[in-house]
């Protein structure tokens, strides 16, 4: 026997010793000393065995070794408590705090989530207009920016190439002595960008008194101010309206991209969806005239694409067909209007007169939106048509722009630097926004800003026009500061900081009191502000102000909207005529045919170029394009023709001596000699991510500013363009070219079967039931194996295809709420993204105008999974409650599952993609993933898991506070973002949940359930609204298998 | 005949070599197996903390309840270390010079937390949440053992995936009277006693030990 074996344990004591062998006399007698000394040496209720073979090893002398085995142990955690807790703050719990975002002048109200003292995602508060709860990627991805490691943290000093790291309060001086030799601060300018914030309103008025020589100007390079001209012309001034589109049936759209580019797109969206289940007594009829591809066009039941000065005539002739059906007149005529032979001729002249008839029909239930882009005019003429239509009070409201004198972005920007050239402006403070990158082409703010005397600029970033200031000054984020905002119709939210500043930044409000020598802080101003503004509402205005801090809206105290009529217009010839012939002839614009008309829109990702630095926003793919990380010029099929250029084709663009090159992609639906850039590519100084001309990082995207002048603000038309020999790889998520032709082809046959539609016509036909899931039959389905019982819950999820009109704020959300890393632009390339949920965008129909839908698509949760039969280690499998388990784990990484996928949804970490985060630079975007939810590194099968960590979280609160889970209590990333509220989960166990409603819905079907995988999601056919009229256009694209499912 | 390559004695040595090529990596992997079977790097895992706290005085002999101090443990997944306020609670008064409690002391005037050592650490992909367990009739000692005896709180259990499963496919043993949770010592008076309070907590409160993996792993 060893000598080694234990000895003697307090339980056995020597007397029961197993061995016959002992080591001392005293173990041999078994005295009372040596128990005693064996009690205190082995400590009593710890296991011997463990103890002793530790000991056992470090004698073997492999003890060097083996203490670095010990630390095969994972790294000995620290517990860090707080020395003073706060009163109901729980360690590692969410907490929610009402707040709300400012983008560009239009706010939204979020509640933020927050744990151990950060906040880590943004949700929509349910309670705001702008809101009712969803979100746009935009408020998704705001946490990330919180946490860039590339926002400014230290006042910089510049002095022609110097550049030194200073201090507020060395820009405090400066500033002093700046205003000692501009006395009442004449000769000192603020440019600041757009904001809805009573409080900066109220500051700023206080600093004109104060120092009334101080001029304002206020620029955007992307906002409203066509309307604001056009409303100000037809109603004597601004107007902002405000679309109720959930009482509207039939909207017409002039280039107006209501769902994704118009501040209120969160809202018309909400409010669109309740419009488009096909119930018989809510359902819309969508109209859409534009000059690109959006979202708005593939949410259409029509659309018709026309070039931007095409539009325009549109517009006018809508106006004049109008007052002839209000006359009394008919427009059967041109309703019928033949082709000569020429269908594309006809077409859009039969679309005026159907699209007019439609809204005269419907009366106060119509409604014409027009969108940023197009000229005062129209905007004006619009304004006359809802006047026409009586849909005050319906669908349309009105309430008065903010402030309404003054000028245009353009016009502001112009004349600042016409004045700073004229060397009446001798200083300028910046606040937010990069002018010297996105002012227009022919206003050389950029050149004489660094030769002013003073100039400082305060952003998050120091950015290109940071680099030409005398002073960089870091801003605080929202999230992380103190202010408010007010939604045009009143209703007013308190932005609450959800941790203390990261960096050494300060807000707008405080550079601007810094101006006036204010004493106070942030959070005194707003109270302020607040209790003048509720002054009249009663004495008890602390608990208002707590009310409205929790609530995160305050309800505006009257009715603000305005009852103003729209003056009428001079008589100015036929338009309607107008119209018909420039249809007639044909040509779209003036110049060779080899210009194009260059429409600049805003980015569905970069809005402006200010998120050019976010991952989650770059690596985000454009819902009509699907490119990512970069912005190509986007043209239709016709004009690739003419050009003879496919994807990925640089071309250049050539401007008064100025060039740009663009790759191009071809998106069916633009039309001919139209293309569509996008804004805030291509920058030089946004952060490692966009693009730092000073440590090699390369721009991502093309920056399209060069081309951009004052006079052609939106449009610009006969621009050259030449195709160049050069290609380049394409970043886009949905490639069709790398199929080849026979399964290209078979996939567009199954296409209908995986999108499903309906138009609202056949949906409601008394003679013959409508059920989604017969639309593809298939023989009786089989299981190989017995299937398992589902007591207990049953999660499923539903997506009304209806509703989705394709924004992707649940990409960005679920990215947000899973810790899904960003990969970069070549990964791309590969088709190596990582997004759970992707929403793909599918053509049916003529390829010059093409319908388009949009379908999210996440793992289904098949009960019957092809994965699961094929993991060879166990490492997804099924939960009782009907989830498909991925556990990350046990998995090695063989890739079998995504191969046996017929839904493609499963996601691989082919590399360690969060390193970035462990470089000691980048440690503070750690504090944006969420602790809920395993950080994956390299080698790891993951996918979406119906986000199972919520699921969780209820079902342990539940059980805590003994009662079941509620429906609704569980809503997964992507269903509380959404916000057309197209996503709806559930237990389908439960008899009266939503999800089991929806499931019911005769336009419900499972997406290849003929393979019998039992999938768990649901979608719900899109319902299409086509009037009588033009139905012809849309039959020709039902037939089965004809055309193109998708792009080639 | 060409040059031999090897040196005579080789021959003799081979099959010393045999035997050592073919011990060798038994031997390692009998080292490394025990060296890392849990019961030799877990259990017993006792790290140096910052003060001597010891449970045994407090919660052995005091009798303070765990939820004294641990005051999250029945509403969230943590069950929170306590701030040095709840110390100082006490050790504002009694033993308020003690050198033993210096730590604690500056703690509370500086602000920055009294960094302890984490003893019962699952890895980062397991999600365990204490609320679950501890407003359903698992005892504190059923994982972390008899705490109210410990100078120095050392990891008593295994913790591994298949100690936990011991118990979710099998609670009976390990279920107990909600009013007894605390109670480090409490026992059944006989284990078939233990098995009849414990189904019959388990019917009552309908506990269902999950063993699907998304339970603890997301």
């Amino acid at each position: 026997m060893s000598p080694l074996d234990p000895i003697a344990s307090p339980d056995h004591g020597p007397s029961a010793r197993r061995s016959p062998y002992w080591r001392t006399l005293e173990e041999l007698a078994d005295t009372p000393q040596f128990r005693e000394m064996l009690a205190k040496e082995f400590p009593y209720g710890i296991e011997l065995k463990g103890v002793h073979r530790r000991r056992w090893l470090q004698l073997m002398g492999a003890s060097l070794a083996l203490a670095g085995l010990g630390g095969c142990r994972w790294e000995k955690e620290e517990i860090a408590p707080f020395v003073h807790r706060p009163v109901g703050r729980i360690p590692g719990k969410a907490e929610h705090y009402a707040t709300a975002m400012d983008l560009a002048g239009t706010p939204i109200g979020l509640v933020a989530t927050c744990v151990d003292g950060r906040p880590i995602k943004l949700e929509g508060n349910p309670g705001h207009p702008m809101s009712l709860g969803g979100t746009d990627v935009f408020a998704q991805a705001a946490v990330l920016e919180l946490y860039d490691p590339d926002r400014g943290q230290d006042v910089v000093r510049r002095e022609g190439k110097r550049r030194e790291i200073a201090s507020w309060d060395a820009y405090r001086e400066a500033l002093g002595r700046f205003l000692q030799s501009a006395p009442e601060g004449r000769g000192l300018a603020i440019l600041a960008e757009a904001s809805c914030s009573p409080t900066l309103a109220r500051l700023r008025h206080a600093i004109s008194a104060r120092l009334p020589g101080i001029s304002w100007f206020e620029y955007e390079p992307w906002s409203d101010d066509n309307a604001r001209l056009g409303t100000g012309s037809a109603f004597g001034r601004p107007l902002q309206p405000f679309y109720r589109l959930d009482q509207a049936r039939v909207i017409l759209s002039l280039d107006a991209d209501l769902f994704g580019g118009m501040p209120g797109s969160v809202r018309w969206t909400r409010d669109f969806a309740a419009t488009r289940d096909g119930s018989p007594d809510r359902m819309s009829r969508l109209y859409v005239v534009e000059s690109g591809h959006t979202t708005t066009g593939a949410s259409a039941d029509h659309r018709l694409p026309l070039s931007p000065r095409r539009v325009v005539l549109f517009a006018m002739a809508m106006e004049a067909a109008v007052r002839r059906l209000a006359a009394g007149e008919t427009l059967s005529q041109l309703a019928e209007a033949e082709s000569g032979g020429n269908p594309g001729k006809a077409a859009p002249v039969r679309f005026l007169a159907v699209a007019a008839m439609d809204l005269w029909a419907a009366g106060s239930r119509g409604l014409v939106a027009a969108g940023p882009a197009m000229p005062p005019e129209v905007h004006a003429a619009v304004a006359r048509i809802n006047d026409l239509l009586k849909n005050r009070g319906t669908t349309l409201l009105y309430y008065p722009a903010p402030d309404p004198d003054r000028p245009t972005h353009v016009q502001a920007v112009t004349s600042l630097t016409e004045a700073m050239g004229a060397g009446e402006i001798r200083g300028l403070l910046i606040l937010g926004g990069n002018p010297a990158f996105n002012a227009p082409a022919d206003v050389p703010l950029a050149e004489r800003l660094p030769k002013l005397e003073f100039s400082a600029h305060l952003s998050g970033y120091e950015n290109e026009t940071s680099r030409l200031c005398g002073w960089y000054l870091p801003q605080v984020h929202f999230l992380e500061s103190w202010g408010d905002v007010q939604a045009w119709d009143g209703t007013y939210s308190v932005v609450q900081p959800t941790i203390a500043p990261l960096r050494n930044g300060k807000s707008t409000l405080e550079i601007l009191a810094m101006l006036g020598d204010m004493v106070g802080s942030p959070e005194q101003w707003v109270r302020e502000t607040f209790a003048a503004l509720t002054a009249e509402e009663g004495d008890d205005a602390e608990s208002r102000w707590a009310a409205a801090l929790q609530r995160g809206c305050h309800p505006p105290s009257r009715d603000y909207a305005v009852p103003d009529v729209a003056a009428a217009a001079e008589a100015s010839g036929d338009a309607v005529a107008a119209f018909t012939e420039a249809i007639r002839t044909g040509t779209s614009q003036p110049g060779s045919t080899a210009d194009l008309t260059i429409v600049f829109r805003r980015d569905a990702s970069v809005f402006d170029g200010r998120f050019a630095n976010s991952g989650w926003l770059q690596e985000f793919p454009d819902p009509m394009t699907r490119w990512t990380w970069g912005n190509p010029l986007v043209i239709g099929v016709g004009t690739a023709r003419r050009l003879g250029c496919q994807d990925g084709r640089l071309v250049r663009l050539e401007l008064d001596r100025r060039s740009v090159e663009l790759p191009v992609c071809i998106l069916p639906g633009v039309p001919d000699d139209t293309a569509v850039v996008f804004l805030g590519y291509g920058r030089e100084a946004a952060g490692h991510v966009g693009g730092l001309a000073d440590e090699g990082v390369p721009p991502v995207g093309v920056n399209v500013h060069p081309l951009r002048t004052s006079a052609d603000w939106f449009v610009r038309e006969s621009v050259p363009v030449r195709v160049l020999g050069k290609k380049v790889p394409i970043p886009s998520v949905q490639d069709h070219h790398l199929i080849d032709t026979v399964g290209l082809a078979s996939r567009t046959e199954r296409l209908g079967e995986l999108v499903r539609e309906v138009t609202f016509q056949r949906l409601h036909d008394p003679d013959a039931h409508y059920s989604a899931e017969h639309e593809v039959h298939h023989p009786p389905l089989e299981s190989l194996w017995t299937e398992p019982s589902h007591d207990g819950h049953r999660w499923g999820l539903s997506v009304d295809l209806s509703k989705c009109v394709g924004c992707g704020a649940c990409v960005v959300a679920c990215q947000a709420e899973n810790n899904i890393p960003v990969v970069g632009k070549e990964r791309v390339v590969r088709g190596r993204e990582m997004h759970w949920i992707r929403v793909d965008r599918y053509f049916r129909g003529d390829e010059d105008n093409p319908q388009s839908v949009h379908q999210p698509v996440m793992c289904q949760q098949c009960e019957l999974a092809p994965c699961e039969q094929v993991c060879p280690v166990a490492a997804t499998v099924h939960s009782k409650e009907g989830l498909n388990d991925m556990v990350y784990n046990r998995c090695v990484g063989t890739r079998y599952c995504a191969n046996n996928c017929p839904y493609k949804v499963r996601r691989f970490n082919y590399f360690y993609y969060h390193q970035r985060v462990e470089q000691p630079d980048n440690r503070l975007l750690q504090l944006v993933f969420n602790p809920e939810v395993t950080v994956r590194s390299r080698g790891v099968m993951e996918k979406c898991t119906y986000c199972v960590q919520r699921i969780q979280g209820a079902k342990i609160a539940a059980r805590n506070e003994g009662r079941a889970v509620a429906d609704g209590e569980i809503r997964t990333a992507c269903q509380q973002a959404c916000p057309a509220q197209a996503i709806v989960f559930g237990d389908l166990a439960d008899e009266q949940s939503a999800v089991r409603r929806e499931h019911a819905s005769a336009r419900a079907y499972g997406m290849l359930a003929e393979l019998n995988v039992k999938p768990r999601t649901k979608y719900l056919a899109r319902v299409r609204n086509p009037h009588p009229l033009l139905a012809a256009e849309h039959e020709a694209a039902d037939r089965r298998g004809e055309g193109h499912g998708g792009h080639a | 005949m060409p040059k031999p390559i090897l040196p005579p004695w080789v021959d003799q040595a081979r099959p010393i070599f045999g035997a050592v090529l073919l011990l060798t990596p038994i031997y390692v992997l009998g080292v490394a197996w025990f060296a890392a079977d849990p019961q030799t790097i877990d259990i017993g895992y006792a790290p140096a903390q910052p003060v001597p706290f010891s449970h045994a005085l407090h919660a052995g002999e005091l009798g303070l309840d765990c939820r004294y101090c641990h005051t999250t443990v029945e509403k969230a997944a943590h069950a929170a270390v306590p701030s040095t306020e709840i110390c100082m609670n006490c050790h504002n008064a009694i033993a308020a010079e003690s050198p033993k409690l210096a730590a604690v002391r500056d703690s509370y005037a500086s602000g920055k937390p009294v960094p302890w050592g984490r003893v019962h650490d699952l890895p980062d992909f397991v999600y365990f949440d204490h609320s679950a367990h501890v407003n359903r009739g698992v005892s504190c000692v059923e994982c972390h053992d008899r705490v109210d005896r410990m100078e120095r709180v050392f990891q008593s259990k295994t913790l591994r995936m298949g100690w936990c499963l011991e118990c979710h496919r099998n609670p009976d043993p390990h279920l107990r009277p909600q009013d007894q949770i605390t109670n480090l010592g409490w026992q059944a008076e006989s284990p078939e006693e233990q098995l009849r309070i414990g189904q019959e907590i388990r019917r009552r409160n309908n506990i269902q030990p999950s063993t699907d993996c998304s339970t603890c792993h997301r």
